[in-house]
């Protein structure tokens, strides 16, 4: 079952290029249904899982490929299934405008399969084999326009990628010698009669792994690769560069420090001092650069690297709470996100304007996006009952709790980051809806709010951005298991 | 039990509907229906005030996070006064904002701060305050943004990010209150756990601190009160009104929740965070007045006059007594009715005559004598020459700083509260002296009298009223207040 659902995606994404679609409507049917299939066995699976390890192949010693549903899996990929027909549906029209469709939809297909592998991995070499080929199949769509500024930025990407990676490669053999299995074990997997006295340079190597998986993650100084690929269409940065591709960095973190260094050998550690610091530098230097970018989707995808270091200082700060924390903040922020890079996008589409000082007064020419992307502006910032309050709260709780006073210094990164947040979001905002006195409105005159196929989606993310926000309790009791492992 | 909603909501509910409503209605027909959406509230309002206390708990944000209302009598004080200036400005916008545009856009926003102030009114914890506190910046924002000029747009966003600073200084302590508090519901005499006092008792001490500053900045307390001389004086006068009279008490609600219903009185007194806090305080009175002094633009000149004032409230808060916090909640009834009747004045003076340099109204007084009339009572009693509401309040605050509890800031004080109130005649005066006694050299030939519309002179009238109303008639009030001030201490 678990493997039928990573293949099914990618077996489709081949077949689109290859089978004869006679209309593009038969092409958008065949497709959508399959990710919506797919998306209802993920489900499935996840309320039936059994806790069975389901081997695909095994090389040597316990070296093997297999797959498992675990509390984290569940978290991951209820998400990732639950946008991604979502955002299928967007790209079809937002594709209208672009070329290379059937290229686009062939590799935005097969990440779903991909990610999917990664979350269902249930030892760090199945998860290190996807994230290599999560890799490989999102060079192609940061590529897709082919222009100069689009290869360079896929370049920039597959380096940055594939560079961390071979760190975090470091970070597998380690735990191959000292610990004893690969599997992913909630309290980690060590073992300290192997370690003896290099508890020092497994620390260090914890840190390298940590960066390497960083890099996806965007944590500073490896985060430059995101805003250039911001090229990609806008599909692509909403639901990869936002939540697919940038939280399985985030994921991979969870995975190593929680389930195979394990926290109790982490936690007060010089290790812990160091990662925290880099993290809490990025929450500032991520917003910081928002407010400075005047480009609407790289601003947004500087705050996205400013809110995946949110997700990041929730789990270094290692404790269950914090784990609570950081997987309260990885799906509410992927919602929050998701919507803004949505209203972005459907603004790019209607009208073709990219800056921030291009948007005056577009509010009235487009309410749905423009409101829809205020609502996604205040759940960003942390205004409370919406979602990103909850998983402020649930971080800022886990920082207090753990009685670290580096942790309060994070509360305070958290909350100098909700400031920025609000600048560099609401500025758009009072852009759009209070343009001045003396605005000249005619060359908007013929902007609209985009079709169906667009604002469902952002309807539907607005509304479990409010939901999360006052009726929060079911999916973070949720939570809170699976980081005390009952799952 | 669902009534104490009512007048939270529907203000709300009816803000939004004009703002999302896409026909331009006609002009008539929103002043109607606006003027019965303000009348309506304030009849809810007193329905259920009346009806007697109430608390309802709505839902909950997380299973230990109620959004809770309660009413108490620090909310009901604050209550009628939001409900006096909203209507009285309200109705004296009808008039004013004809040579404004966009009327639907402004009303809107206007009885949704009015719904969003009911709310910090009756919030019975922590966190539906910071909630409505937050909705406060950012529905009062469109007002102080509304004329669309670059200045007001760019005032509009300095208001914003003060506010939201200082909302999450506010939230920075909220964090480590609910894990050192059993509740954050507003209990008189605090809910601080004893063990956390004596385990964390410096590092609250700090929070503390952090919440005086974040939630003075919207109160207008040095070291961040710029936003206030820039964003009061850009909005429409009615708005000014509302903003300098109304909602920056919410920063003063803020602060008396925090300290005497969450951190206990008993747990700062004598601490370093009062000695700072009333430095602070001191500092903005005296900072404020010699400010106001100095500005020649009459709006300008009344907001900074109105960072000076909400500090003498302040000023009382600090000092943690009960005369002084009885003098702090007089001058906060006192203060907003006589500062809403200045703008309002101020803005009568600009509708009429166009004028905005107080050295160009000379012989106003001529042309609109009730106005300049209630203008300048309302300032008498904000310099605080008895009978009127200004003197009982400054009265009871200089009673306060003297009983003896606060050390050398109990001479300091009314020294600074005395040389203030000297500066506030010097920069409210010359407006009625120019403005009566032209000099020899005025043109009386061109005078002609322009007493603006009723709808601006009633109520500017009644609340001049209401302000020499509360001076004469102290005793009721003080009695009510005297009742629960007793409960904190």
């Amino acid at each position: 079952m678990i493997i039928c659902i990573i293949l099914l995606p990618i077996i489709v994404g081949i077949l689109v290029p290859l089978l004869p679609f006679r209309q593009r409507s038969h092409k958008e049917i065949f497709l959508e249904g399959a990710v919506v299939l797919n998306s209802i066995l993920v489900w499935y699976l996840l309320l039936h899982h059994s806790d069975s390890t389901f081997l695909l192949a095994h090389f040597t010693g316990d070296l093997n490929i297999s797959f498992r549903v675990d509390g984290m899996s569940m978290v991951f990929a209820g998400l990732v299934s639950g946008l991604w027909p979502f955002a299928t549906l967007y790209a079809f029209e937002y594709m209208t405008k672009e070329e290379h469709e059937n290229t686009f939809f062939l590799f935005y297909t097969m990440t779903y399969g991909v990610t999917l592998g990664i979350a269902f991995a249930s030892n760090l070499l199945t998860m290190y084999f996807f994230y290599e080929l999560l890799t490989l199949v999102t060079v192609p769509l940061v590529m897709h326009t082919l222009t100069r500024e689009a290869v360079l930025a896929s370049r920039k990407y597959l380096y940055y990628s594939l560079g961390g990676a071979a760190f975090a490669f470091i970070g597998l053999i380690m735990v191959i010698v000292y610990g004893n299995t690969t599997d992913f074990i909630l309290g980690g997997v060590l073992d300290l009669a192997k370690i003896g006295d290099k508890t020092n340079i497994l620390l260090l190597i914890y840190v390298m792994a940590f960066m390497g998986f960083g890099v996806k993650a965007a944590v500073c100084p490896f985060n430059s690769w995101l805003p250039q690929a911001g090229v990609a269409p806008t599909p692509v940065t909403a639901l990869l560069h936002a939540v697919a591709v940038v939280k399985s960095g985030a994921f991979a973190i969870i995975r190593l420090t929680y389930f195979s260094f394990g926290t109790a050998f982490l936690r007060g550690t010089w290790a812990q001092t160091a990662v925290m610091v880099v993290v809490m530098f990025t929450i500032v230097y991520g917003c910081s650069r928002a407010v400075k970018e005047t480009h609407l989707k790289r601003r947004l995808a500087y705050s996205t690297i400013s809110n995946l270091s949110y997700i990041l200082f929730g789990s270094v700060i290692m404790t269950p709470l914090g784990l609570t924390g950081a997987l309260t903040h990885l799906v509410f922020h992927a919602v929050m996100k998701i919507s803004s890079f949505f209203c972005a996008g459907a603004v790019m589409h209607q009208t073709d304007k990219h800056y921030v000082h291009e948007l005056d007064g577009l509010g009235y020419k487009m309410p749905c996006v423009f409101g829809i992307f205020t609502v996604s502006a205040l759940a960003l910032m942390g205004v409370p009952g919406l979602a990103g309050f909850i998983s402020k709260w649930n971080l800022a709780g886990a920082a207090v709790d753990s009685q670290n006073p580096l942790a309060y210094a994070g509360i305070a990164c958290l909350l100098v980051s909700a400031l920025l947040t609000a600048i560099y979001m609401l500025s758009i905002v009072v852009r759009a809806f209070f343009p001045g006195r003396d605005f000249d409105n005619s060359w908007i005159q013929t902007a609209h709010d985009p079709n169906w196929k667009m604002l469902l989606p952002l309807f539907v993310f607005t509304v479990f951005i409010i939901l999360f926000g006052v009726h929060s309790q079911p999916i973070v009791n949720f939570f809170y298991e699976v980081a005390n492992g009952v799952y | 039990m669902y009534l104490i909603l009512l007048p939270i909501f529907f203000p709300i509910l009816a803000g939004f509907c004009l703002l999302v409503c896409p026909k331009k209605p006609d002009r008539k027909l929103l002043i109607i229906t606006t003027g019965i959406c303000l009348v309506v509230t304030a009849m809810l309002i007193l329905c259920t005030l009346l009806s007697g206390k109430q608390e309802l708990t709505l839902f909950y944000l997380t299973r230990t996070l109620p959004i809770y209302f309660k009413i108490d009598e620090v909310g009901i004080l604050f209550c009628l006064l939001t409900v006096v200036v909203f209507v009285g400005a309200g109705f004296f916008s009808f008039v004013y904002m004809t040579h404004e545009q966009k009327e639907k856009r402004y009303y809107g926003f206007y009885l949704m701060v009015f719904g969003v102030l009911n709310a910090l009114c009756f919030a019975g914890n922590l966190i539906t305050f910071y909630l409505f506190f937050e909705l406060l910046t950012l529905s009062s924002m469109p007002l102080v943004l509304h004329t669309g000029s670059r200045e007001a747009i760019m005032a509009g966003l300095k208001y914003l990010f003060y506010s939201l600073c200082g909302a999450y200084a506010g939230l920075f302590g909220i964090y480590f209150l609910y894990h050192n508090c059993d509740t954050l519901t507003f209990t008189a005499g605090g809910v601080l756990r004893t063990t956390a006092i004596a385990a964390q008792g410096e590092f609250l001490l700090l929070t503390a601190f952090v919440m005086i500053l974040g939630f003075g900045v919207k109160a207008g307390m040095f070291p961040m009160h710029a936003w206030l001389p820039t964003a009061h004086p850009v909005a429409p006068a009615p708005a000014s009104a509302v903003l300098s009279a109304v909602i920056v008490k919410a920063g003063v609600l803020a602060l008396i929740r925090v300290i005497y219903y969450i951190f206990g009185v008993s747990f700062l007194r004598g601490s370093w965070v009062q000695t700072a806090w009333l430095i602070l305080a001191l500092v903005t009175v005296f900072m404020g007045s010699m400010l106001a002094y100095r500005e020649p633009v009459l709006k300008k000149r009344l907001a900074y006059s109105t960072v000076s004032q909400i500090s003498y409230i302040l000023f009382g808060l600090a000092a943690m007594n009960e005369e002084a916090f009885t003098g702090g909640l007089l001058h906060v009834l006192a203060h907003g009715l006589i500062k809403c009747t200045l703008f309002l004045a101020a803005g009568a003076i600009i509708y009429t005559t166009g004028k905005t340099r107080v050295d160009e109204l000379r012989g106003i007084g001529k042309e609109m004598p009730l106005t300049i009339w209630c203008y300048t009572i309302v300032s008498l009693g904000l310099i605080g020459i008895p009978p009127t509401g200004g003197f009982i309040s400054k009265w009871y605050l200089a009673l306060g700083s003297l009983s003896g509890n606060i050390g050398v800031f109990g001479y300091i004080g009314p020294v600074v509260l005395l040389l203030s109130a000297l500066l506030t005649a010097g920069y409210l005066l010359p407006l009625t002296i120019q403005g009566f006694f032209p000099g020899a050299d005025y043109d009386y030939a061109s005078l002609q009298k322009r007493e603006p519309h009723k709808c601006m002179t009633i109520p500017i009238l009644i609340m001049t009223i209401l302000s020499v109303l509360i001076g004469l008639f102290p005793n009721i009030l003080v009695d009510y207040l005297a009742d629960f001030v007793g409960t904190l201490f």
